[in-house]
């Protein structure tokens, strides 16, 4: 955990960007319809109305209705549909 | 729409994986760079669309993560060959197309000419196909440099010229020379045969500006048809006045001359006029070189008729004439009335053809100073006539007569005695 926090201070501190030196996902959302994702590791799970997907900080969570992946490569994925809610969701014992 | 048209010639399947986590199945798939797309769950599963290629690589993945896959469809190019591998006839229509494709472009189809306005196409496309150069020919045997040199070997006035071959079209760009006037005056310099001027027609001299050459007659002389106005002759004369010898010139002078010219035009009153009544026969037909194909006929028993042809010669693309032309044969017929015209009528068409007649003078530099034409009607015509007093240069090219003088010279030659 101190690695980690050590890294955090040095990424911010040199101005790199976290989602190259953290592996944070980044998600671009266009309106409610379209989620463009990347830096994540795996899906967890997949329905009509809940994608879990696994990131190195923990989970994300999509709701909502018709949701589907467009396509899925090891860098990224596109959910359309209609998306309601994005949650997050961390990793147990961190903070 | 270029990435999908890339599956389709690639080819896709479409599988369903199922299992106790087909979750593990799709991340699996995905860090092993295999693309998914279209991922859609179904109970107890997914379904999605991936490549042949990667659909080869699934068998250790199944494996591994204990999934099931199901094959639910093929989709895209290799495929629609597989499934119609049996209809030959299609195969062979579609190297066909390919092939022709391949011999048809091995041929120029069209000539195209740019920048040409005092050369029509149709001259240029006659020229070049004296020269062999024609569609039809092989793109090949096409010279570029070639026509260059031949085209403005031919063409003086075209100073610029580029051939290239575009396609299957042979594209001429032309630069032509807009300075005319270098051209006339190079023609005039050609002709150096000494010239009179003489009268073209009776009259009386109103006005003189002499270039070259001696002038005859003053301002206010009647003249003939055909007198000398300006002698291209110089008299040269010695101390004592008496002429030893001549120069000659070209003469060139504006001579104007007040002439007189008789107009007359008659008409009848009577005429005859077409009166159409409908009746018409039509003969479309396709010629083919000499040969013609022609639907129905215009054959008839109208007592008059007129034959209409109209014909097209069908062209492929702008300059490449097929032997092929289609046409139509009308056969109309109509009946001949015989009609007067009004006095009104007979005034306008006479007073007309007398205005149209000036404006033709009027062209041609003549002035007109004064008209003494009047209209006459009699019982069946009507005639204009009259004289018209003009004012017009009278000038006219005669060779000069060459003189010799016989000079008495003494016999100064001396014999000499060996």
């Amino acid at each position: 955990m101190e690695k980690e926090q050590l890294r955090e201070r040095l990424a911010s501190a040199a101005g790199m960007p976290k989602d190259v030196t953290m592996k944070a996902a980044v998600i671009t959302v266009l309106g409610n319809f379209e989620a463009c994702i990347e830096n994540y590791r795996g899906i967890t799970e997949y329905t009509e109305c809940l994608i879990r997907i696994q990131t190195k900080g923990g989970q994300i969570r999509f709701t909502g209705r018709h949701l589907q992946v467009e396509y899925y490569t090891n860098d990224e994925m596109k959910i359309t549909g209609r998306i309601e809610t994005i949650e997050f969701t961390h990793k147990e014992g961190r903070e | 729409m270029i990435r999908s048209f890339i599956r389709y010639l690639r080819g896709y399947v479409k599988i369903r994986a199922e299992g106790f986590s087909p979750e593990r199945f799709l991340n699996i798939c995905s860090s092993h760079q295999i693309l998914i797309w279209g991922l859609r769950p179904v109970p107890k599963g997914y379904e999605m669309y991936m490549s042949v290629r990667d659909f080869r690589r699934l068998k250790p993945i199944a494996k591994k993560t204990r999934t099931k896959i199901v094959l639910d469809g093929r989709y895209g190019f290799p495929f629609f060959l597989f499934r119609y591998r049996k209809r030959r006839v299609f195969f062979i229509g579609a190297f066909l197309c390919v092939a022709l494709l391949k011999a048809y472009s091995l041929f120029i189809w069209d000539i195209h000419f740019e920048g040409n306005d005092r050369w029509p196409d149709e001259t240029l496309s006659e020229y070049l196909r004296s020269e062999g150069v024609s569609p039809l020919m092989l793109k090949s045997a096409v010279d570029c440099p070639g026509i260059v040199k031949s085209i403005r070997k031919e063409y003086n006035d075209i100073v610029w010229v580029s051939a290239s071959v575009d396609g299957s079209r042979l594209k001429i760009q032309i630069k032509e020379n807009e300075d005319v006037l270098l051209g006339e005056d190079a023609e005039v310099s050609e002709k150096k045969t000494p010239t009179d001027l003489i009268a073209s027609s009776d009259g009386v001299i109103t006005s003189i500006v002499t270039r070259s050459g001696v002038p005859q007659v003053h301002v206010g002389d009647r003249v003939e048809k055909g007198d000398i106005l300006v002698l291209g002759r110089v008299d040269v004369a010695d101390d004592s006045g008496e002429v030893t010898g001549y120069q000659y010139q070209r003469s060139d002078a504006d001579i104007f001359a007040d002439t007189t010219l008789e107009y007359r035009d008659e008409m009848s009153l009577t005429y005859e006029e077409k009166v159409y009544d409908g009746k018409k026969k039509y003969e479309p037909y396709i010629r083919l070189g000499k040969f013609t194909i022609s639907v129905g006929s215009i054959s008839n028993k109208y007592e008059h008729s007129e034959i209409l042809s109209k014909e097209r010669q069908l062209k492929a693309g702008e300059n490449f004439y097929l032997p092929v032309s289609l046409g139509i044969k009308t056969a109309r017929s109509y009946a001949l009335e015989e009609k007067t015209y009004s006095q009104d009528r007979t005034r306008e068409l006479l007073s007309r053809n007398f205005r149209r007649f000036c404006d033709d003078l009027a062209e041609k530099g003549i002035h007109i100073r004064e008209n003494d034409v009047k209209i006459h009607l009699y019982a069946d015509s009507a005639v204009a006539s009259g004289t018209l007093f003009l004012n017009e240069r009278i000038t006219e090219e005669a060779d000069t007569e060459i003189l010799t003088i016989e000079r008495k010279e003494t016999d100064e030659s001396v014999g000499t005695d060996d």
